[in-house]
């Protein structure tokens, strides 16, 4: 009964944050539409649009990383403002279970416009379909670990009313080894071997960013609420 | 012992003692080891006189690491036991660490220049050498963005423990991936492949940067905690 009661509560705490995000449309609308123009901005700033196809996964991976990152302060700077954040902790739900809603929130958040936008990207890069799929695939296994950083980071700098590029200064090199795994991985349909593929190294990289962000936040959040 | 000691104004008598020795220490050692990396080591078969910047690089490298298993062992002090000094010393280490990594990357630089005939490779080694340097600059940024100290040095604590992670990707980097950085050539578990006219220069450097480490830390640990004093006698004289 006991446990059944912890996985209601927890599932209503995940549905609390969907429906917060749904409400907060406009933080949707504007990741999508920093997404489009600073992807438009690379293929205008190369002239020749070979170079862009090459490097279309590093142009797409560091513009998802900056809209990631100007969104998620979003998430929890409202919560921390309205005392929200307090309050859920005094519920009794605990920091995890706080910091992993948040980030299911934020990922769904993520990839349901990265979803609608994939079209454009496969229009503005002028990428193969194959591409295309491996790169959906690479952003499904690379960005829960992704939103668990951007949480991590905005609750260094929640408190924080001025010096807000600190959250990037110091979240950006745990941003590195993400950067090269996701945009090291084959097409997957080039070698039609996932064991030999980067992606398991992104699902490595996962289950060590999950208990790392989660330890982490539940200290941070203490120290907040003190 | 430790925890007699971990008194802040026990420790500031100890430092006063202690900074001049050390300090003297390391400026001796200096001299006697830069008359060894200068004089009194031949040059390399290969790499001729360019090898003597390993003198300055691989202390640096060391530590570049030292300090900051350094910090991240206060900040799990810090958190665990709420202890101030831990909090000081983690703080005082930062920058200095930071000068080192850079010192690291910069003397690493010069000596690839005439040795790889490049500047910089994006190399696993010299890659994670350098996130570590940025981890560095991250707390020395944490450490003054907010206006309350104790919390900074929280969360400074806990953004040094993440940072962990990055120490055996230094380490081993050079044993995981293919690199051009050459692997450890001085290890616990073999004998080291340096010949050992360059490896007395090579201790003695080591020790005089540590002595040198320690006397710029307790100056710098000194100054945090008249620094505290201060804040004190001010926010008293406010209420």
């Amino acid at each position: 009964m006991g446990k059944y009661k912890v996985k209601l509560d927890f599932y209503k705490l995940v549905k609390r944050e969907i429906r917060i995000m749904l409400k907060n449309f406009s933080i949707i609308y504007s990741f999508s539409t920093f997404f489009v123009i600073a992807s438009l901005i690379f293929v205008f700033s190369v002239n020749d649009i070979s170079y862009v196809k090459i490097f279309y996964k590093s142009i797409v991976w560091i513009v998802l990383i900056f809209s990631i990152m100007l969104v998620s302060e979003n998430f929890l700077n409202e919560d921390f403002n309205d005392g929200s954040l307090k309050e859920l902790q005094f519920l009794g739900f605990s920091e995890e279970s706080i910091m992993v809603s948040k980030s299911i929130a934020m990922w769904v958040m993520i990839m349901i416009p990265m979803l609608f936008l994939m079209p454009l990207v496969f229009v503005f890069f002028q990428i193969t379909l194959y591409e295309l799929i491996s790169l959906i695939i690479n952003l499904f296994l690379a960005t829960p670990s992704l939103t668990l950083i951007s949480i991590l980071s905005s609750l260094f700098s929640v408190q924080l009313k001025r010096n807000k590029i600190i959250q990037f200064v110091i979240i950006l090199p745990f941003f590195v080894p993400m950067i090269i795994f996701t945009t090291s991985t084959e097409t997957l349909f080039e070698s039609f071997n996932f064991k030999e593929n980067q992606f398991l190294i992104l699902i490595g990289i996962f289950f060590i960013t999950l208990p790392v962000c989660l330890m982490a936040g539940r200290l941070i959040m203490r120290e907040i609420n003190k | 012992m430790i925890f007699n000691l971990a008194n802040p104004l026990r420790f500031q008598r100890l430092i006063e003692r202690i900074e001049p020795i050390t300090l003297n220490i390391a400026i001796t050692l200096l001299l006697v080891g830069l008359f060894f990396c200068f004089f009194g080591s031949p040059p390399d078969y290969l790499q001729g006189e360019t090898v003597r910047i390993m003198y300055i690089h691989v202390p640096c490298a060391w530590f570049s690491l030292m300090i900051y298993s350094i910090i991240a062992l206060c900040s799990i002090f810090s958190i665990v036991f709420k202890h101030t000094l831990a909090d000081l010393i983690s703080r005082s280490c930062a920058p200095i660490g930071a000068c080192f990594t850079l010192a690291t990357l910069l003397s690493g630089s010069i000596w690839g220049k005439p040795t790889w005939g490049t500047w910089w490779v994006w190399d696993a080694r010299l890659t994670s050498e350098l996130v570590l340097l940025v981890i560095y600059l991250g707390l020395i940024l944490i450490n003054n963005a907010y206006e309350d100290k104790s919390k900074a040095d929280r969360y400074a604590s806990i953004l040094a423990i993440i940072g962990i992670i990055n120490l055996p990707i230094i380490k081993w980097s050079v044993d995981w991936w293919s690199t051009l950085h050459q692997p450890a050539s001085i290890s616990k578990f073999s004998s080291p492949s340096i010949d050992p006219s360059m490896l007395l220069p090579l201790f003695i450097m080591t020790f005089s940067f540590f002595f040198f480490f320690i006397s710029i830390l307790l100056v710098r640990v000194r100054g945090e905690i008249i620094q505290r004093k201060i804040e004190v006698i001010r926010f008293n004289r406010m209420a």
